[in-house]
């Protein structure tokens, strides 16, 4: 002879007013009972009953995020920036790998000499600049025709971006100018023009199209660092404390450009 | 009568090359079809329409407003739906998760409700089942349904479609064709398309570039007619006509203006009120 659960409990789980305990010990009976499962199939609320479906399909198909996005979200970026940045091809391993690895090479040419310390500063300064050339763009991001066309501003995904690839490459270029040989404050001297070149091309990035933009900025910025050591005698002209300053005010000019031209990005006039 | 598309005089130059050179155009609700050769200016044109472009010279009104105008822009954009020509895609993204990146893009950022979106696109477009493959491992045709599922979230009132039956097997066409016949109902669709038949089929409205002109404008059967009395069938081969070739029944077929001797003369279709518009170039209907 077979206990079945009696009607009254049964009608309680069905509508959800059971504890627990009790919720498990009837389940441990209906799943091998087929009389107790018809009998809650009739006593379930079909309302309940899709509810219920549409948890379980909601739960199926929810997208995994990846390593990216899940360090984005723990940081406590809102979870749909989080899948729009995790997007960002200058935020993949393999870009980052890539740019772990220059880095270890300009630290070991820094150890060299003078020569070796300017190329780790340009090499510094430029993967920022890099970074944020590859985030978002015609050719870079497989959506991006789609991605204008939406309503969330393409300026403000690329700002978006460009915050998200900026901290992580300079950190990554941060440690590996720890571990230069004693050069002081120097090890930080890429920092501001790296700052300063990315809101320049940014900036110009609204009068042509953005890799122009960024290779237009860094050639230019390459010749400056040449001459300057060839004019003056000292090869790390193009970093010291007056460089310096000129960066921050040509930073400050460029966000103003960028600020009063960026309709021209979200037209996608050059993008 | 308020149009959903209203462009005058769009001019677009790409490089060396003048990709629109003075299009007008007026579109209401149903579906209008894009035809033209290659280099046309179809891509330029729709990518102009889809907010992606911006015109050198001319104006646009998307549903009523200015997409040159900064608050008028992201009005517009959220209710466009547009599939590109080429749509790429993250490859490691499964198909939810694409509809859901591009979602989010359209502003959907309650979790639940958008995922329900995304569910609802994926269904509509017969890819339910498929939701959690990776993109990579789609065919051709599954990849051009995500692409057009992404296009249908939240309902859009404009949808700008560029090739959407390209890489669908016939029974897919035809089933497309019931989805977009059905969506146009109370909504502007415009869609460039490589099959005529499709045209035929679907499209209330038609038009064609060429060289970056408007060349033609109005229903499908005013082109038939364009080729009304040049078009005929002979058992033998003739140079006299513009066009001519060997049909699957064994008969020529000839388009032009000049017929071969002991032809009979039939009813022209749409391909060759076409080719006969363009002047006999060979049939691309897709820049």
């Amino acid at each position: 002879m077979t206990t079945h659960v009696e009607a009254e409990l049964l009608a309680a789980y069905a509508s959800g007013d059971v504890d627990g305990a009790h919720a498990y010990s009837v389940e441990a009976h209906v799943v091998g009972c087929a009389d107790c499962q018809a009998a809650v199939g009739r006593l379930l609320a079909p309302a309940r009953l899709e509810r219920g479906w549409a948890d379980i399909e909601y739960r199926l198909d929810a997208p995994r995020a990846g390593p990216v996005e899940s360090v984005l979200a723990r940081i406590g970026v809102p979870a749909h920036l989080a899948r729009l940045l995790a997007a960002t091809p200058s935020l993949s391993m393999s870009w980052l790998g890539a740019v772990a690895l220059t880095l270890a090479i300009a630290v070991l040419a820094a150890h060299q000499g003078e020569r070796g310390l300017l190329l780790f500063l340009c090499v510094a300064a430029l993967l920022p600049l890099a970074g944020v050339a590859a985030a978002f763009g015609r050719g870079l991001d497989p959506t991006f025709e789609v991605a204008v066309a939406a309503p969330f501003s393409s300026v403000r995904l690329l700002l978006l971006r460009t915050a998200a690839v900026l901290p992580t490459t300079i950190a990554l270029a941060a440690v590996a100018a720890l571990t230069l040989p004693g050069v002081g404050w120097t090890a930080a001297a890429w920092l501001m023009p790296s700052l300063g070149l990315t809101v320049m091309s940014l900036a110009l990035a609204t009068y042509l199209a953005p890799v122009r933009a960024f290779g237009a900025v860094t050639a230019a910025w390459l010749a400056i660092v040449v001459l300057s050591a060839l004019d003056s005698g000292d090869r790390l002209a193009a970093f010291d404390g007056a460089a310096q300053i000129a960066f921050a005010v040509l930073a400050a000019g460029a966000a103003i450009v960028l600020a009063l031209r960026q309709d021209q990005l979200d037209l996608g006039r050059t993008l | 009568m308020t149009y959903a598309v209203h462009a005058a005089g769009l001019h677009k130059r790409l490089g060396s090359t003048q990709a629109l050179a003075g299009v007008s155009l007026e579109l209401g609700d149903g579906i209008t079809g894009l035809l033209g050769p290659n280099g046309a200016g179809k891509t330029t044109l729709m990518r102009v329409l889809a907010t992606v472009l911006a015109p050198d010279r001319g104006t646009v009104r998307l549903l009523g407003r200015d997409p040159a105008d900064r608050d008028d822009r992201p009005l517009i954009r959220g209710r466009l739906g547009y599939m590109p020509q080429e749509p790429g895609f993250h490859q490691r993204f499964t198909a939810f998760d694409f509809v859901d990146y591009v979602a989010i893009l359209k502003e959907m950022t309650v979790r639940r409700e958008r995922h329900d979106e995304v569910r609802r696109v994926l269904d509509l477009v017969g890819l339910a089942g498929v939701g959690q493959r990776r993109i990579k491992a789609l065919s051709g045709g599954m990849r051009r349904r995500v692409a057009l599922a992404q296009a249908l979230l939240g309902d859009p009132r404009l949808v700008i479609l560029d090739e959407p039956t390209a890489g669908l097997d016939p029974e897919q066409r035809l089933r497309f064709r019931e989805l977009i016949s059905r969506l146009a109902e109370d909504r502007c669709v415009l869609i460039s398309t490589h099959q005529t038949e499709d045209v035929s089929a679907l499209c209330r409205h038609l038009v064609v570039l060429n060289g970056g002109e408007t060349v033609f404008a109005g229903a499908p059967r005013e082109l038939a007619e364009v080729a009304r009395d040049r078009v005929w069938l002979s058992d033998e081969r003739s140079d006299a006509a513009e066009l001519s070739w060997l049909t699957g029944d064994g008969r020529h077929r000839h388009v032009g203006h000049n017929p071969p001797p002991s032809a009979e003369l039939v009813a022209p279709t749409l391909e060759d009120g076409y080719l006969l518009l363009l002047g006999g170039e060979p049939l691309s209907v897709a820049a």
